[in-house]
């Protein structure tokens, strides 16, 4: 589903009024009225297309000399409720309110429909009285809903973001789509001598990398917590123990400094990084988030309201994968960069180790998913086996050839996620893109197919601060009210959920 | 400059934080508890952090930046909780520009334990560590306001602590951490010429139980 949010004119009345009947039974608009609000100087009215077809409107009112505008109306059609499209509505109103220095919007909604109400609330509206049988002739209440756009007056918002989802303590600071400040501390050493992250050991170096990161961030942006306008976190996924060091610090460091707080996906974070690199995100796009903890590729076709999950590994991440291959290979953690390094001498083609859920009927089932456990294990059995026989092996040979298949399966399912859904680019993200392989075979591919490849700076596509922070800006840039406090670190949110 | 900041209003009001078993939180005043909120369940810190802290300072009618310390009850807990209210005291201590101390989780329960019983003598103090073992500390009693440990915190087996002290002579409690109680030791403290405990690092009594393994054979 691609949907165009577009200005109407009085040519779209008779479609318009098609879907009006149908969505307000018995208080519908005359066709007169709504051609009066359509053609009217002070009206903004947008629609919703998918391809040709009208699936929603809304419309805002705005006089000029007053700060005060009001939603007017806004309707999705029955069928295409729930995917996002009264968002994608709102996102817009919420923006040119802001655009025509609107301080505040108010609407009215039908007390019963709860439904609207949530949707008004994820805006940051609350109700602010009622009027007695507003509706008729149900008789139902309406519920007068406010939202203040302070904030969002604020074009470009100074945004302090904390990550600590896996193994870094990231702190990074933006001013609207610019980078101001990326501090990293990475814990990464300390799991060395386990061949791979031991969440407790994480979670005991997030506590420790606190207060030393945020400083050094504070400086390097030539900043002080008072000139940050608001803070945002990752709430998920990751691993429990360390999402919940930085959840608890940066709820304490909001009810300290009165600065509001956003909860956001460390996913979709990840494809915020773009922004942070080439100032804007272009979508749709399929992004390939491949690291240590996911291996996930995503569709985005809007990143505050439309990303959606299109596979991820079944077992082991990709990063994983590497680490587990390098101590076979009796070579050091991490293992990415070291398999790297032996697999220039080797030959890719030495040993055709398998490729996970690549056989026609894995691909029907799992034709986005990863797995990598299999190819893991097989490499292990190879190795083993001539250990065994005593015979003589190339470390170079299996180094460069496991690595080719972890970069075929992965580059394969990510070319043809662009093909399948018609989408011209490929985002890259997540600590493996600093694979050398990995970004050659990416680029040959792409190039090949015709698709833009997208790969930011390493110090953005490793988890960070700074993606967070910018995911952050866009959802106050958008208009989007500040989580409650009383959000929670979830390990497995889902990439559908930007904002907790 | 900070600090000169800090000491001038040093001791006038604190808020306490502790995480090591449930949530606890108060505001105090020259060591009196102006507002606190207890929550017992030992899951939800992450989630009850931020409105409880938010909530006892309106309560005691406070702003953020009035809050000259942070106490943070530094254990010994279950790791993943006690971090929470560690975490959130240095960043609240940071964003509020108050200095930081920290008191031993047990010891609050003692304090509440010897006001409610001022004439008990020796007190041993256990909470669950989980794996079978409890957290533990021995105390002989109050002397300005602060209890005076004897041994621990440690972490053993129930039966194993008898080894440390004599269990006949120490009376024992089913009271738990407060935070109130963390904000009037660490008060009194401040009084002292050993003065307060500027480090925060978690009590945390045992390693990360990861064990560097040589990797297993995947065939026979």
């Amino acid at each position: 589903m691609s949907i165009v949010i577009k200005q109407a004119t009085v040519l779209d009345l008779p479609e318009i009024m098609k879907l009006e009947t149908a969505s307000f039974a018995n208080d519908a608009w005359p066709e007169e009225t709504f051609r009066s609000e359509l053609a009217a100087k002070h009206t903004f009215y947008i629609l919703a297309l998918e391809g040709e077809e009208l699936v929603g409107y809304a419309g805002l009112s705005k006089l000029p000399g007053s700060d005060q505008a009001d939603i007017q109306t806004i309707a999705v059609r029955e069928d295409k409720r729930g995917l996002g499209i009264g968002r994608l509505l709102m996102n817009t109103l919420t923006q040119q309110a802001t655009d025509l220095d609107a301080k505040e919007i108010f609407l009215e909604v039908r007390a019963d429909n709860s439904v609207a109400q949530k949707l008004y609330k994820l805006f940051g509206f609350k109700q602010i009285g009622t009027r007695k049988k507003y509706y008729q002739p149900d008789g139902v209440d309406a519920f007068i809903m406010k939202t203040d756009l302070k904030l969002k007056k604020n074009k470009e918002p100074i945004v302090l973001g904390i990550e600590t989802s896996c193994d870094e303590t990231g702190v990074g600071i933006v001013r609207g789509n610019t980078l101001l400040a990326n501090i990293i501390s990475s814990s990464m050493d300390k799991h060395a001598i386990f061949g791979g992250v031991v969440p407790e050991i994480a979670a005991r170096a997030h506590l420790e990398a606190l207060t030393p990161v945020l400083d050094e961030a504070l400086e390097k942006a030539n900043l002080t917590l008072d000139d940050i306008d608001a803070i945002a976190v990752t709430n998920g996924p990751g691993l429990a123990g360390a999402l919940m060091v930085g959840v608890g610090a940066a709820k304490a460091l909001s009810v300290a400094t009165g600065k509001p707080i956003y909860a956001v996906n460390h996913l979709v974070g990840h494809v915020g990084a773009d922004i942070l690199d080439r100032g804007e995100l272009q979508t749709p796009t399929i992004a390939l988030l491949v690291s240590g903890g996911h291996t996930s590729l995503l569709l985005v076709r809007d990143l505050l309201n439309d990303v959606e999950l299109l596979g991820e590994t079944i077992d082991d991440a990709a990063g994983e994968a590497f680490d587990k291959v390098a101590r076979v290979l009796g070579l050091s953690y991490p293992g990415g960069p070291e398999i790297d390094r032996v697999a220039k001498e080797g030959n890719p083609a030495a040993i055709r180790f398998p490729r996970g859920l690549t056989l026609p009927k894995d691909m029907e089932k799992h034709r986005y998913d990863f797995s990598f456990s299999g190819l893991k294990t097989a490499v292990a059995r190879h190795v083993e086996l001539a250990e065994s026989k005593n015979e003589e092996f190339s470390i170079a040979d299996v180094a460069a050839s496991f690595r080719e298949a972890v970069v075929d399966v992965l580059i394969k399912k990510a070319v043809s996620a662009c093909k399948d859904f018609g989408v011209p680019r490929l985002l890259l993200g997540g600590g493996v893109v600093a694979n050398a392989r990995l970004r050659e075979v990416a680029k040959e591919q792409c190039e090949a197919n015709g698709i833009e490849l997208r790969i930011p700076p390493f110090s953005l596509c490793t988890d960070n601060g700074a993606m967070i922070a910018i995911l952050g800006a866009q959802l106050i840039m958008a208009g989007r009210a500040p989580s409650s406090l009383d959000f929670s670190a979830e390990s497995t949110l889902p990439v559908t959920t930007v904002q907790s | 400059m900070k600090t000169s900041a800090a000491s001038t209003r040093m001791g006038e009001h604190s808020l306490a934080i502790d995480t090591s078993a449930g949530t606890t939180v108060a505001v105090l005043s020259m060591g009196t508890v102006l507002a606190e909120l207890n929550y017992l369940e030992p899951m939800t810190h992450s989630e009850r952090i931020g409105s409880a802290i938010q909530k006892v300072l309106n309560d005691a009618g406070l702003k953020p930046r009035q809050i000259g310390t942070v106490v943070a009850g530094v254990g010994p807990g279950p790791f993943t909780g006690l971090r929470v209210g560690l975490a959130a005291a240095r960043y609240f201590a940071i964003g509020a520009g108050a200095e930081l101390v920290s008191v031993c989780s047990l010891d609050s329960i003692a304090l509440d334990f010897y006001q409610a019983n001022p004439n008990a003598k020796n007190l041993v103090v256990t909470t669950d560590a989980r794996r079978k073992e409890v957290f533990w500390a021995a105390y002989s009693g109050v002397i300005n306001g602060i209890p005076q440990r004897t041994h621990g915190p440690s972490v053993n087996k129930q039966e194993d602590i008898a080894n440390f002290i004599d269990l006949a002579s120490h009376e024992s409690t089913e009271l738990g951490v407060r935070a109130g109680a963390l904000g009037q030791i660490a008060f009194a403290q401040g009084l002292t010429p050993q003065g307060r405990n500027k480090d925060i690092t978690p009590i945390y009594l045992r390693e990360p139980d990861a064990v560097p393994s040589k990797g297993k054979k995947v065939s026979g």
